[in-house]
């Protein structure tokens, strides 16, 4: 009887080692959270002349209020939100086509065609990113939302994949559904497709936060305000080599900005556990 | 009958509107630095009221608009120093038509033809490169041309917390900063300092940083005499002048002289709170250190804030590395009324330069800087001589920005220790080669 009590009490006891590693984690991971909340609460003055008066009232929400009536952060967010969902819809489409292809279907060249698309893992945007801003220079594509959507949906990553995916599924189940007369779009959509949807929602957030954070292709594209994606926008304003105006106030436009992937989050916090934890086991 | 005069002259008037060229404003489109201040001065357009860089730049293009309502200045905020983006938009053909350009940085554009010379156009609305001082007109030309309109010089600056300085004793009987003369005097009293005080002598931001050990060096190199630049397109830094100066800010660095971890906002908030003597920044925060060492509970309103140029450690030249900002207009075709609403917005700056000065920054202007109402600012009276000893590389040298981020990677790895002195300096030689080879 007593060998089980040992253990329980030794699983205990690292379960509460375990649990205080989580916490410490967690502060460490929630703490420049909380110090930009703070910070944003506070004057700037105040921050100038002691930079710990965050921990001490008083707290303005005029940061807030300056923020909703001058700042183009909800523009830069707006933007940011078209062009990654634009972008996460389109690689969702294009790469569990492609990936179906792949799988499933015979075609000449399908082989050297993966090897091509795979070619693409190696390929750093930089080394792209000249030819590509010329070629969309010559199409007139900069300062849109199709310039900033369309370089990212040539997404190797995804249709890889999607096809390792899509060739996990057994055939039987396509051969099933032949047998019933479906034609091969019919199959795709109905029967095969809603099985994908765990590797769908981990395509997914990554891509969205990708797109979300991307900054040096907005960068050289959106190279009008009105254009501008969150991460070219929140950088437009911070370079205040003085430091005299605006602290808080950029910090309460990092509130703002941080806001819609927050809610992201809480929506879809399952998936993206799933999604990531998966990612790990890979 | 009268209903039919009102409606036929209100007719006229509207027809009038469309066919005058006059009621709609000529657009510019103008790019800049400085950060984002709407919330503060978004709609101020009274210049005197305005404080610091993006305060007071925000507030004069505001005025302008508001002055000239023929013209409207419509104005793009980056990232600073903004390069990238305005490389991609000169390759795309969309630059802006007014754009903030280091003098340093002209020659990348300029030497490409992405710049229109500006002479005429000054001169055709009265601003000529004679009533610019000497540092300014050097770093706008090129080529013999004039590329960029100066609005300022800039340089780095000890700014020092003199409460600390009294408490080292490092103060003169009148009241000055007791300052080195030498690297040996500059590492003795960085150690006076630090036994009275218990803090290092620098607060420097020594972290994610390039630009300032990259300055340090040229002013160091300048003050004794090396022509590193002697042939714009190869530089040769591994010298024994060069070696000198690295082995001083290692030994600045080793002994504990400085702050170490800092990145440049944590510097700002270590030397306002009083964590170190000398801040080593630039022109521009010396109206915010003032207005700190006026606000009572501070750390520089104890004892003072002075501020000086960088002494003079090396028996050569009297100078220091200098550059300047300047509004510079792109090369494409415009309208006579778009030409002259640019010679308008250069005049209004030209005209206002003065307010620009208060930032901290030296005037670009010669009548400017003798004038009474800046010599009233704060701390000019030591910081002027800048406009004599300040000295900006060679104009031909095209990349500085980006050879200061190869001198400063270098000299960063070799003052922490990452890296032997001689290899740093060898390395940081051949990099700015291959760059200045590759052009």
């Amino acid at each position: 009887m007593r060998a089980p009590a040992i253990s329980i009490r030794g699983r205990a006891f690292g379960d509460r080692v375990l649990l205080a590693l989580v916490i410490l984690l967690s502060i460490v991971m929630i703490a420049p959270v909380l110090w930009v909340i703070g910070l944003s609460l506070k004057e700037n003055a105040e921050l100038m002349a002691n930079p710990n008066s965050v921990f001490q009232a008083p707290y303005t929400l005029k940061n807030y209020i300056n923020t909703i009536a001058t700042s183009s952060v909800f523009v830069w967010v707006f933007n940011s939100i078209i062009v990654s969902g634009g972008l996460t819809l389109g690689t969702l489409i294009l790469s569990s086509l492609a990936g179906y292809g792949f799988a499933r279907l015979n075609f000449p060249g399908r082989n050297v065609l993966f090897v091509i698309v795979l070619f693409g893992l190696a390929v750093p945007e930089q080394a792209v990113l000249v030819a590509r801003h010329q070629i969309f220079s010559m199409l007139n594509f900069h300062n849109s939302y199709h310039g900033l959507i369309l370089p990212g949906l040539s997404a190797s990553f995804g249709v890889f994949l999607m096809t390792q995916y899509f060739k996990a599924i057994p055939k039987e189940l396509d051969e099933a559904a032949l047998l019933d007369n479906a034609s091969r779009f019919r199959i795709f959509w109905k029967v095969l497709l809603p099985l994908t949807v765990p590797a769908q929602a981990t395509l997914g957030i990554f891509t969205f936060l990708g797109a979300w954070n991307d900054y040096l292709w907005p960068l050289i594209s959106a190279t009008k305000k009105d254009m501008y994606t969150l991460t070219v926008g929140m950088a437009s304003t911070q370079t205040n080599f003085a430091q005299s105006e605006g602290i808080g106030f950029l910090m309460a436009q990092a509130v703002f900005a941080g806001a819609p992937i927050l809610i992201v989050y809480l929506f879809f916090q399952k998936y993206i556990v799933t999604a990531v934890s998966g990612a790990a086991v890979r | 009958m009268k209903i039919k005069r009102v409606l036929l002259a209100a007719v006229s008037a509207g027809v009038m509107a469309l066919a005058n060229p006059a009621f709609a404003a000529t657009e510019l489109t103008l790019q800049r630095f400085f950060g984002a201040c709407d919330a503060d001065f978004g709609s101020n357009t009274d210049v005197a009221k305005a404080v610091g860089e993006c305060g007071i730049i925000t507030s004069l293009i505001n005025k302008f608009n508001a002055d000239n309502p023929d013209v409207h200045v419509n104005v793009t905020t980056v990232e600073w120093p903004g390069y990238d983006q305005l490389t991609a938009q000169f390759a795309s053909g969309d630059a802006p038509d007014i754009v903030t350009i280091h003098e340093s940085a002209l020659s990348d554009y300029q030497s490409k033809g992405l710049l229109m010379p500006l002479d005429d156009l000054l001169k055709s609305v009265g601003v000529t490169p004679d009533a610019f001082t000497d540092a300014a007109r050097n770093g706008a030309t090129k080529d013999g041309k004039i590329y960029g309109l100066p609005i300022d010089s800039w340089t780095m600056l000890y700014h020092i917390n003199m409460d600390l300085f009294k408490q080292a004793g490092l103060v003169n009987a009148d009241g000055t900063p007791i300052l080195p003369k030498s690297p040996e005097e500059l590492l003795s009293q960085a150690e006076q300092f630090k036994q009275k005080t218990g803090k290092p002598y620098f607060v420097q931001n020594l972290a994610n940083e390039t630009a300032l050990y990259t300055r340090n060096l040229y002013t160091y190199l300048f003050q004794q005499d090396s022509d590193f630049f002697a042939d714009p397109k190869h530089v040769k830094l591994n010298t024994p002048e060069a070696k000198k100066v690295v082995e001083m800010y290692k030994a600045i660095f080793d002994k504990g002289y400085t702050t170490k971890n800092l990145d440049y906002g944590g510097a700002i908030n270590a030397f306002l709170a009083g964590e170190g003597g000398v801040q080593l920044n630039g022109t521009w925060v010396v109206g915010d250190n003032n207005a700190q060492s006026e606000t009572k509970g501070t750390a520089l309103n104890k004892g003072g804030y002075a501020v000086y140029p960088y002494p003079q450690l090396f028996a050569g030249a009297h100078a220091q590395y200098a550059d300047g900002h300047t509004w510079a207009v792109s090369q494409k075709d415009r309208t006579p009324e778009q030409t002259a609403a640019i010679g308008k917005f250069l005049k209004f700056f030209a005209d206002n330069d003065f307010d620009w000065s208060r930032t901290g920054h030296l005037p670009a202007y010669k009548a400017i800087i003798s004038s009474d109402a800046f010599k009233a600012l704060p701390h000019r009276n030591t910081i002027a001589a800048v406009a004599d000893l300040g000295r900006p590389l060679p104009s031909a040298v095209q990349r500085q920005f980006a050879i200061q981020d190869i001198i400063g990677e270098e000299m960063s790895a070799a003052i922490t220790g990452q890296k032997d002195v001689d290899a740093a300096l060898a390395d940081m030689e051949s990099r700015v080669n291959e760059l200045l080879a590759n052009l």
